[in-house]
């Protein structure tokens, strides 16, 4: 009698993976570990043993690309079903596309700038586990960028604002804010961006960011950008795990890395909050129907999560909460208000609208925020008795910017919500200006890389965007007339208003 | 601290004065009146003199607020110290800088 020989065994998950990274790993012979990698000694950072890494991704490619194969595929159902619906009359306005608008304008962009960065890492970090896990976010941030943009692009074709997202991201002066973000992550060290996009942005700050806008969307009737988040979600877990591990490792590894990655959490923590401004006021401004409100979102997502949970685990390792916490905190309850007070004057120069919020609104941010009725429900009624004298509130200028942020100077002094914040620096016999203690304190640490910041407004000064008036900044951003400005009146206001007369006139055939 | 880069990492500031010509960029800001967001900015001759600074730049900036009053009297100061600018001041005899700030309250 013959024994046939036995069938290969099929490799459990856990050794496909391992194959796949551990296994493939090799030292160079005929060069030398330095020459290979020649990118991760220079920000100071010592790591003893790459072996260390946890791998948070114990995925392989070939199960990778099912899964995501199969949430496309629920993907793109819901999206024709919603475009073969007409599913764009059951949102709750088209003002809330506004939110949308702003999403693809500005943060569509930044997955693809994380995908190209997320590559760099996959070459150029030693160890094969950190590698393989920077080639699984670099393939999820390429997935998400041409998700959203297929998600979003059906309300390109009936919808002012969404055309020119790319050529605007690079050019547009509140696009800046998120563009400027990502190119300092991306000019920095593979260390610090791990620390700034891997742990900061992607853990420490990530639930401010998406959830706001995918709850918008199921509070608002977009049932295809809520999809598109469920799609993302499980790819965020995991770079949240990600970021988590990074942390963990580069703390871990030696002592002397403790203050170098202290130095990089203050820093990004306060580069995202400031980003995440935008998010502020689209929670509370933007939002037909409201989800919470952004006092509410940071109470939990970061005060209570991240405050009262993470950086008490990481105080183990002797790091601290971010510096200038306490700024933020105390900013929740004026945040949104000055963030979207500006854009309302300012939103003749971008592509998307404004309004004034409505009395129901009001009463709701009245309710929900302690100090609107003296600071800026004023600032409203007046604008209402502007309107009504047939003016409305468009700044005939240009706004003082942050060197570092970016962003118009609108933030207010600790303590004090009505007097604005000025601080600045002299670097080499000339003035940056600054929006807050935080970010000087960036560009004093710094000052030879926020220098060269291609600031908005200095730059249409200077006469590189197209020229001197607004209409000819406006054409260089590819703007068109019906993009911005007021809402009530507005292209988008007005085919909505038809489309439902016309619905309803039909009994919605 | 500087840079940490894999080389010399020197770069000319990209809103240098010199970018500017004869020119230079002012901030004026309406301190007490937060009906404009931020402090405004302005590109103007070095040699400007205070008063066409003020007619030509300033107040058609301002007068977008529906409570101007071009008869409003401002006490203004630089980084916190009072200065009184005089119709012929340049902004170099006042101590205003390129993207310095000039803050105005109303007296």
């Amino acid at each position: 009698m013959t024994i046939a020989p036995k069938a290969p065994r099929k490799l459990s998950m856990k050794d496909r993976y391992s194959a796949l990274t551990r296994d493939l790993a090799w030292d160079p012979s005929y060069v030398t570990n330095e020459e290979m990698f020649p990118f991760t000694n220079f920000e100071g950072i010592t790591i003893h043993d790459w072996s260390k890494w946890e791998d948070p991704f114990r995925l392989t490619v070939d199960a990778y690309t099912k899964y995501q194969a199969e949430k496309d595929k629920r993907l793109y159902a819901v999206l024709d079903g919603f475009a073969q619906s007409q599913g764009h009359l059951g949102l709750t306005d088209a003002s809330y596309l506004n939110a949308m608008k702003l999403f693809i304008q500005g943060v569509s962009p930044l997955e693809y700038q994380a995908h190209r960065n997320f590559a760099y890492l996959a070459r150029h970090l030693n160890g094969p586990g950190p590698r393989f896990a920077a080639l699984c976010q670099s393939l999820d941030e390429i997935r998400h960028i041409q998700t959203e943009v297929h998600t979003l692009s059906n309300y390109n074709k009936l919808y002012t604002g969404f055309h020119s997202y790319v050529w605007q991201h690079d050019r547009v002066w509140y696009l800046s804010v998120p563009k400027s973000f990502f190119d300092d992550a991306v000019s920095a060290g593979p260390f610090e961006f791990l620390i700034a996009i891997g742990f900061s942005f992607e853990y420490l700050l990530t639930n401010l960011l998406f959830v706001p806008f995918m709850s918008g969307a199921s509070f608002n009737g977009d049932l295809p950008t809520m999809t598109f988040g469920f799609s993302a979600q499980s790819d965020e877990s995991r770079h949240m795990t990600l970021g988590l591990e990074a942390i963990k490792f580069l703390l871990e590894q030696d002592e002397k890395n403790v203050p170098l990655v202290q130095h990089w959490i203050d820093k990004w923590f306060w580069r995202g909050y400031r980003l995440l401004a935008l998010v502020a006021q689209m929670l509370d401004y933007m939002l037909p129907r409201k989800v919470m409100s952004w006092k509410e979102a940071f109470d939990l997502y970061f005060e209570q999560q991240m405050l009262g949970g993470l950086f008490v685990d990481l105080a183990y390792y002797g790091i601290t909460p971010p510096k200038f916490v306490e700024q933020a905190k105390e900013e929740k309850e004026y945040l949104s208000h000055q963030v979207y007070w500006t854009l309302y004057q300012f939103s003749h120069a971008a592509s998307f609208t404004t309004s004034i919020p409505t009395d129901e609104h009001m009463e709701w941010l009245s309710a929900n925020y302690p100090k609107f009725d003296e600071l800026y429900k004023p600032l409203w009624e007046k604008e209402k008795r502007n309107v009504a004298a047939g003016g409305r509130h468009f700044d005939r200028g240009l706004p003082e910017l942050c060197s570092v942020c970016q962003i118009p100077m609108l933030f207010t002094e600790p303590g004090d919500p009505t007097t604005i914040c000025q601080r600045h620096s002299d670097f080499e016999g000339e003035r940056f200006n600054f929006c807050s203690d935080g970010c000087k304190n960036i560009f004093d640490h710094e000052p030879e890389k926020y220098v060269q910041a291609w600031l908005p407004v200095h730059q249409i000064f200077q006469g590189n965007c197209g020229g001197a008036s607004i209409p000819d900044v406006l054409a260089w951003y590819r703007m068109n007339p019906e993009d911005g400005g007021e809402y009530l009146g507005s292209t988008d206001h007005q085919n909505w208003l038809a489309w439902h007369d016309m619905a309803e006139k039909t009994g919605g055939n | 601290m500087p840079v940490k880069a894999i080389s010399e990492y020197k770069f000319p500031s990209k809103s240098r004065q010199e970018l500017y010509g004869d020119d230079q960029l002012v901030h004026v800001w309406w301190k007490d009146n937060p009906w404009f967001c931020a402090a405004a900015c302005f590109r103007a001759p070095r040699a400007m003199p205070w008063s066409d600074f003020w007619s030509a730049l300033v107040v058609p900036f301002f007068e977008e607020d529906p409570d101007w009053s071009p008869d409003q009297q401002f006490a203004f100061s630089i980084d916190g110290t009072p200065v009184e600018p005089k119709a012929t001041d340049t902004f170099a005899d006042i101590g205003l800088v390129h993207k310095g700030v000039l803050a105005m309250v109303r007296a």
